[in-house]
C-alpha cells in the first residue's frame, strides 16, 4: 500500500510567497498598520528596558570595580602618625594597596570635582578643614572579607571613619532586580497583546483567502506551502515594526545621552555605536519570532486535513 | 482504482451518513453517484477527498489506504485527484491562465512546465482563446471549463466533479458533460456526483444510487429513476 510521501515535482518560488504576502497585507491595510504599531510600541518599551538595565549594570560595574575603601583619619593627627597608620593598614590581610592622601591633595581633588576653585581659596594651609586619608584597595571582594576589613580599618587607632561603596552597590543591585521583575511582567503582557493583534490581522487575511486555501488543499498543497505566505506576512509585519522601533529607540537614546541623564556627573551611559548592532538584531529577532508565532497560530484551524 | 469496503460514517451528533457502503470503481471508469438530499453523496465526496475519515471500513484510492493515511501524506494523495465544484471556486483576480497555473504552482511545478502545459490544457477544454480573460468576463459554462482545466492541471488519475452542472444552463451542462466524457476517454476515472436526472439518463453510464446512506442500486448503463 502506498502511503509514503512522494517527492515534490519542483521547487517553490520565494517570489510567489512574497507576492502573496504583500498582496494580503495591502488588502488588510488598517489591521496591518495596527499590528505594526502595536508590535513597534512593545519593541520600543522592550528596548528601553534593555538599555536601562545595560546602563545600570555598567554603572554598577564601575562602582564595583573601585574595590576601594576610603579611610579618614582624626583631624588632630600628630605629625608622623599618618605613616604609622599606613603601616598598620598595610599589615591587614585583605589589603592590596594603600595610598596616602594628604589634606592638600584632598582639597585639590575637591576643587577639580566642583569646577569652582574660588570658594576653596581661603581653605589652604592652616585653614584646610579636611583630614588626612587613605585609599585602601582590597584584594578579595568576598562580602565577609570586605566586612572584616572594614571592621579592622575602623579599629586602627587614629582612624575616624571609613566609607565603602560595597553596600551601596549591593542595594542598587537589589533595586535593579526588583525593577527587572516588574518590567519583565509588563513586557510579557505587552508581548501577549501584540501577539493577539498580529493573530487577528493574519486571521482576517486567512478568512479573506479561505476559498483559495480550500482550492490549494484540494489540488494537493502541503501545509507548509499554505502556511508560508502567512508566515512571510507575519515576518514582514515583524521586521517593519522592528525597523521603526529601532529608529525611534536610537533617536531617543541619543537625545537622552547627549542632553539628559548623560550630563549627570556620576552616570556614564553606553555609547549608541556600541549597542546599535545588538539592539537592532534583537529587535528584528523578536519581531520575526512574534510574526511567525502569530501566523502559525492563526492558521492552525485551517490546516486540519 | 477506488475501493470502498463496508464503509460507515457517522458524525458526532449521531447522524449516520453512510451505512456499510461497498463500491469498486476500476481505472478509466465513468460513474455517476446520484441520490436525493441526505442520501450520503456529500459524505462520500468528503471521504474521497479525505476531508473526513470513515468511522469504520476501508477506503483505498489509487493505492492510498485512506483509513490509515497520515495527515502529512494527504496532500500527496490529493495530487492523484482533480476536483470540480458546483460553484467553480475560481479566483476572481486571476486570469484564466493564472487560475490554471495556480494549481501547478501549488505543487511546485517548474515555471517552464507551467508555460507549456497550461495552454495545452486550455485547448483541451476549448478555452485557448480566453487565456487572458478574468472569470467575471466568462459565462457559467466557460467558468466551469476553467475549473475543469484546473482540475486537469496536475494530470490526476481521477476527476471528481461535485454537481458540475448545478450552476449552469442545460445547454452548457451538455457541453461540460461532453468534456468530462472526453476526459474519461483520455484514460481518467471520472466520478460525477449529481442529482440531475436528465443528464444521468442521457449519458447511460454506470449509475450508483445512494439512499439513506446505503447503495440502493449500482448498474452499468443505468438510469436515475
Amino acid at each position: 500500500m502506498r502511503n509514503e510521501k512522494k517527492a515534490p515535482r519542483g521547487r517553490y518560488s520565494v517570489r510567489f510567497f512574497l507576492k502573496q504576502a504583500f498582496t494580503s497585507l495591502w488588502r488588510n491595510g488598517v489591521m496591518s498598520v495596527a499590528s505594526v504599531a502595536v508590535l513597534m510600541s512593545c519593541l520600543v518599551v522592550l528596548g528601553a528596558f534593555v538599555l536601562l538595565v545595560a546602563n545600570l549594570n555598567k554603572n554598577l560595574d564601575n562602582i564595583a570595580k573601585l574595590n576601594v575603601i576610603m579611610v579618614f583619619c582624626d583631624y588632630d593627627l600628630e605629625e608622623g602618625r599618618a605613616e604609622e597608620i599606613e603601616s598598620d593598614i598595610k599589615k591587614l590581610s585583605n589589603v592590596d594597596k594603600c595610598v596616602y592622601i594628604s589634606k592638600e591633595e584632598s582639597l585639590e581633588k575637591m576643587k577639580e570635582e566642583s569646577g569652582d576653585s574660588g570658594i576653596y581659596d581661603d581653605m589652604t594651609g592652616e585653614n584646610n578643614p579636611l583630614c588626612e586619608s587613605f585609599e585602601v584597595t582590597y584584594a578579595n571582594d568576598d562580602e565577609t572579607e570586605v566586612f572584616n576589613l572594614e571592621a579592622e580599618l575602623r579599629a586602627v587607632e587614629g582612624v575616624r571613619k571609613i566609607t565603602s561603596v560595597y553596600q551601596t552597590a549591593k542595594t542598587i543591585d537589589e533595586f535593579k532586580n526588583g525593577i527587572m521583575l516588574v518590567f519583565t511582567l509588563f513586557l510579557l503582557i505587552l508581548f501577549v497583546v501584540s501577539l493577539f493583534v498580529i493573530i487577528n490581522t493574519i486571521k482576517l487575511s486567512v478568512y479573506a483567502r479561505r476559498h483559495e486555501i480550500t482550492v490549494m488543499r484540494y489540488v494537493g498543497a502541503t501545509n507548509t506551502f499554505i502556511t508560508l505566505p502567512f508566515v512571510f506576512e507575519g515576518v514582514i509585519i515583524g521586521v517593519t515594526a522592528s525597523i521603526v522601533a529601532y529608529v525611534i529607540e536610537a533617536l531617543l537614546y541619543t537625545y537622552i545621552s547627549t542632553t539628559g541623564i548623560g550630563d549627570v556627573a556620576f552616570v556614564t551611559m553606553i555609547e549608541m555605536s556600541k549597542i546599535a548592532v545588538p539592539l537592532a538584531a534583537g529587535f528584528v529577532l523578536v519581531g520575526i519570532i512574534t510574526g511567525v508565532i502569530g501566523s502559525v497560530a492563526s492558521l492552525r484551524k485551517y490546516l486540519k486535513s | 482504482m477506488i475501493d470502498f469496503r463496508n464503509v460507515k460514517k457517522s458524525y458526532p451528533n449521531g447522524t449516520s451518513a453512510l451505512d456499510g457502503v461497498d463500491l469498486h470503481v476500476d481505472d478509466g471508469e465513468f460513474v455517476f453517484i446520484v441520490g436525493h438530499s441526505g442520501a450520503g453523496k456529500t459524505t462520500m465526496m468528503k471521504l474521497l477527498l479525505r476531508e473526513e475519515a470513515a468511522t469504520s471500513g476501508s477506503i483505498i484510492v489509487s493505492g492510498y489506504n485512506l483509513t490509515k493515511i497520515k495527515n502529512r501524506d494527504i496532500p500527496y494523495y490529493r495530487r492523484e485527484l482533480g476536483v470540480v465544484f458546483q460553484d467553480f471556486r475560481l479566483f476572481p483576480t486571476k486570469t484564466v491562465y493564472e487560475n490554471v497555473a495556480f494549481a501547478m504552482q501549488v505543487v511546485g511545478t517548474p515555471r517552464s512546465m507551467i508555460k507549456r502545459r497550461v495552454p495545452a490544457i486550455l485547448t483541451t477544454v476549448n478555452l485557448a482563446d480566453k487565456m487572458n480573460a478574468f472569470p467575471k468576463e466568462l459565462s457559467g459554462g466557460e467558468q466551469q471549463r476553467v475549473a475543469l482545466a484546473r482540475a486537469l492541471a496536475n494530470n490526476p488519475k481521477i476527476i471528481i466533479a461535485d454537481e458540475p452542472t448545478g450552476n449552469i444552463d442545460p445547454r452548457m451542462s451538455i457541453e461540460i458533460m461532453n468534456l468530462l466524457m472526453k476526459i474519461n476517454k483520455l484514460g481518467k476515472t471520472v466520478i460525477v456526483v449529481t442529482h440531475d436526472k436528465n443528464l444521468v439518463d442521457y449519458y447511460k453510464q454506470r449509475v450508483v444510487i445512494l439512499d439513506g446512506g446505503k447503495i440502493a442500486e449500482d448498474r452499468v448503463g443505468g438510469m436515475f429513476s
